[in-house]
């Protein structure tokens, strides 16, 4: 958990795998990058099975970049696709069982807290839908009731879609899908109101056809919870297997679900934007200077 | 034999966009080297596929049709590519990477 672990045991440099190397000397680690460097610096994240094509895949390539500090960064994950790919990354991942993720972070950050005082250590939770909506939705809430300070992602393709098209929580009322075929009876479920009402400090909707916007989410979901509360961010993260979206056409998709019924939305605490820009400088939520109505006339 | 993803020095070169790489699905798949086209007079340098880590999606080739409007990924089979790209292949620098070409099927 630092700097530390991305450097050559004295003499094994030779030995390293090339991309190894490359990490090392040209990687994220102890320096800012950002989405307008792509493809000039190494990547922590490496290559890993999921699907060519997939959205969640590009979400997560995305998430990786954004991090504030990779070097003090932990990821949580389960069993869904998304940890196919989290795991292949040059940071620690911790891997639970299905839907015991927030659990698991909540556990993990808090002795972080305990073992490194005010150095921060970042916990991110990137999860699939069915895993944090449905089979860890009480985990899920709890952590956020008890304002555990770790961020929570959602990669929401709306489907089961690691074995093969279960409908979940957070399927479309109507979806049919190979393993449900009769289509879904209920609604969508709001999560994004459920994390509000329980008190997380920052929630986002986004979808990754805005990288930038996915950088900025990610940074400050991080951020807030270091110090301020939970933090959720939904993402819409197709799977083009289940939904038979064709490769060269999820970015079109992407951008018709934003317009359609995922439009960015950013909600943030008093607390955290005071936060946001003490700590961190974010401009943005400066308070306002007084109106000048206020200002006594001479 | 399958589809990977090529980008024409001589179309990227003329734009500095940037647009693919932060659209591909794979991680340093699609690179940048900032002196490529400089010889014939290109002023930005270009983007290029390290071929290995494709996986043919083309979603390149929708970002740079409809979002760039600079057509200039097109799909190819591998064995048709002359020279490309290889991950063993390609140098970082500070804000730039280089790539050796070689033939990118092997035997
Ligand atoms: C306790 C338990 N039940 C069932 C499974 C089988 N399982 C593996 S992945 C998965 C579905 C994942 O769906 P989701 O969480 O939506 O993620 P996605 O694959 O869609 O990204 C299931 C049911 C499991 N690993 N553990
Ligand atoms: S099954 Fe769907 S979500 Fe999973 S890797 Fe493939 S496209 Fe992505
Ligand atoms: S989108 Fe097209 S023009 Fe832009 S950098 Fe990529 S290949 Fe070059
Ligand atoms: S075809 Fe897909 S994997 Fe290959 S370079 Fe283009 S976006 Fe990346």
């Amino acid at each position: 958990m630092s700097l530390d672990y991305v450097k050559f045991s004295t003499g094994f440099e030779k030995f390293m795998p090339k991309e190894y190397r490359d990490m090392v000397e040209h990687g994220p680690f102890g320096r800012k990058v950002s989405v307008s460097q792509m493809g000039t610096f190494k990547e922590i994240l490496e290559e890993h099975p999921m699907c060519a094509g997939c959205a969640m895949t590009l979400f997560i390539r995305l998430a990786m970049i954004s991090f504030p500090n990779p070097e003090d960064t932990i990821t949580v994950g389960t069993a869904g696709c998304g940890r196919l790919a989290i795991s292949q990354a040059a940071i620690p991942f911790v891997y639970g069982n299905y839907g015991d993720q927030n659990g698991v972070a909540s556990g993990l950050s808090r002795g972080l807290r305990l073992r490194f005082g005010d150095k921060p250590k970042d916990v991110v939770v990137m999860v699939g839908d069915g895993g944090m909506a449905d089979i860890g939705f009480s985990g899920t809430l709890h952590s956020w009731f008890r304002k555990e300070k770790f961020a929570t992602i959602m990669l929401d393709n709306e489907v089961y879609g690691n074995t093969g098209g279960q409908e979940s929580g957070m399927t479309n009322k109507g979806a049919v899908l190979k393993m449900a075929p009769l289509g879904k009876k209920f609604e969508k479920m709001d999560m994004v109101s459920m994390a509000k009402v329980a008190g997380c400090a920052y929630v986002a909707t986004v979808v990754p056809n805005n990288p930038r916007r996915v950088e900025s989410v990610i940074k400050k979901a991080v951020l807030i919870a270091r110090e301020v509360g939970p933090t959720y961010i939904q993402a819409y993260t197709s799977c083009n297997i289940e939904y038979a979206i064709p490769t060269d056409k999820v970015m079109e998709d992407a951008k018709n679900v934003e317009n359609d019924r995922y439009q960015f939305s950013e909600y943030i605490t008093d607390e955290a934007k005071q936060y946001l820009s003490e700590r961190y400088g974010y401009k943005e939520f400066l308070p306002k200077p007084a109106a000048a109505a206020a200002i006594p006339q001479a | 034999m399958y589809l990977v993803a090529n980008i024409s020095v001589e179309i990227c070169a003329a734009t500095s966009c940037r647009l693919c790489t932060q659209f591909c699905p794979e991680a340093n798949t699609i690179l940048y080297n900032n002196e490529a086209g400089k010889e014939k007079g290109y002023k930005y340098g270009s983007a290029y596929v390290a071929v290995d880590r494709c996986k043919g999606c083309a979603q390149c080739v929708w970002v740079c049709d409809n979002m760039a409007k600079h057509h200039a990924i097109k799909m190819v089979m591998i064995d048709q590519l002359p020279n490309a790209a290889i991950t063993d292949n390609v140098t970082y620098g500070e804000k730039s990477t280089t790539a050796q070409l070689a033939s990118p099927v092997i035997g």
